[in-house]
């Protein structure tokens, strides 16, 4: 064969090799050295699972979880949980936060064109929580964390947020599931995707 | 030398093959649609829109609204990233954009309002599904309804329904014209990410 012929054929193969696809990025969490999580990215294109309400009008002003919490989780992993009533190693779980709107009643609510009810403000915060039995045995295999409940742009990293915080009630009410409560997640308990 | 034409031949069909995907992926044309239409011009029922971009859920419940609430469940809203990200940019959605509006029930309310007790609070949860609604951009098809048009597929558990003719004028698109014309039809007061809150 040429030296012509090899350089064509390689710079073909270059080009098929450079063109090719990408492929998605990393999956799973990413930790830092000292075990903090990094800031999941890319969550808005996995599966929503769901949105409960709780809001400070129905909880004496004080709700432990005041917004509505839009709660992510990427499709191979929920569909796993369907079939085998646990989540994989390395599932990621995000919930972000929003504000409810305005103070039109006390309960919180207002009026709206298409009635009285609750509608969502600003983006107010996000929580995950990773499953990883080697890093989380001490809570059931799972760790929680707080990047800011706050207006964005949110932390870049968290620390593992104390047992109390998060993981002890999860622990005291939703172990038989994983660790999640399924029972306000529909797609959770259905097989569809 | 044949063999290595005939080699030479299969990288370039590879090579081809890979550039033309890459394109796609990175160019989206701006007469993208995932609406299908049947040949009368029902709207079949959209898949894979939990692929989408979940943009919020507002909830109006039937406690709230005299038993009989016009929208008495969770909407949980949904917009292909590219006509979301358009919107931001220019102010409408481009041709072709749909919308998918899922509806799940509120779970067992327990209280008058509608709401219930759980360890986390008192509030609403997600209960069963109960429906999917639709809206495509079409200024052609959807001429009188200021470029949109609204189709629902059944307000139940599932299934729902695999096509759907155009929902009447008084429906649906009266409200969103009466209130949200300057918005393109959208109700984005009501939905974090329409408004412009950062994506991460």
């Amino acid at each position: 064969m040429s030296a012509k012929w090899k350089f064509i054929i390689g710079a073909l193969l270059l080009t098929a090799l450079v063109a090719r696809p990408q492929t998605d990025e990393k999956k799973g969490p990413v930790f830092t050295k000292d075990g903090e999580l990094v800031l999941p990215m890319g969550y808005r294109s996995w599966v929503f699972i769901g949105g409960p309400i709780t809001p400070n009008g129905l909880n004496g002003g004080d709700a432990p979880f005041p917004e509505f919490h839009s709660v992510y989780i990427e499709k191979e992993n929920f569909r796993y949980y369907q079939k085998n009533g646990k989540f994989p190693e390395g599932t990621v779980m995000v919930k972000e936060l929003a504000l409810v709107q305005g103070s039109g009643h006390a309960d919180g609510s207002i009026d709206s064109a298409s009635g009285r009810g609750y509608f969502p403000a600003a983006l107010n915060g996000l929580d995950v929580m990773v499953k990883d039995s080697k890093r989380f045995s001490n809570t059931n295999n799972w760790g929680f964390f707080t990047f800011g409940h706050h207006a964005l742009p949110y932390e870049a990293k968290a620390k593992e947020s104390s047992s109390k915080e998060c993981a002890s009630c999860h622990i005291a009410f939703v172990t038989k599931t994983d660790m999640v409560w399924v029972q306000y997640y529909p797609l959770l308990k259905a097989n569809i995707e | 030398m044949k063999k290595y034409v005939l080699l030479l031949v299969g990288i370039v069909v590879i090579a081809g093959y890979a550039v033309t995907n890459h394109a796609k992926s990175l160019a989206a044309p701006p007469t993208h649609s995932s609406a299908v239409f049947t040949a009368d011009g029902k709207l079949v029922l959209p898949t894979g829109f939990r692929k989408w971009v979940f943009v919020g859920a507002p909830l109006t419940p039937n406690g709230l609204n005299g038993g009989a609430a016009n929208f008495p469940e969770f909407h949980h809203v949904y917009v292909e990233a590219q006509n979301l990200d358009a919107y931001l940019k220019t102010g409408s959605f481009p041709e072709g954009t749909v919308f998918v509006k899922e509806l799940t029930r509120v779970l067992n309310p327990t209280f008058p309002d509608g709401s219930r007790t759980e360890p986390s609070g008192r509030g609403y949860f997600n209960g069963e599904f109960n429906g999917i609604d639709a809206t495509v951009k079409d200024s052609k098809r959807f001429a009188k309804t200021n470029g949109w048009g609204f189709f629902t597929f059944g307000h139940h558990p599932m299934p729902y329904t695999e096509t759907a003719a155009e929902s009447p004028v008084t429906e649906c698109a009266g409200c969103h014209m009466a209130y949200v014309s300057k918005t393109d039809m959208t109700w984005v007061q009501f939905y974090p990410l329409l408004r412009g809150d950062k994506a991460n």
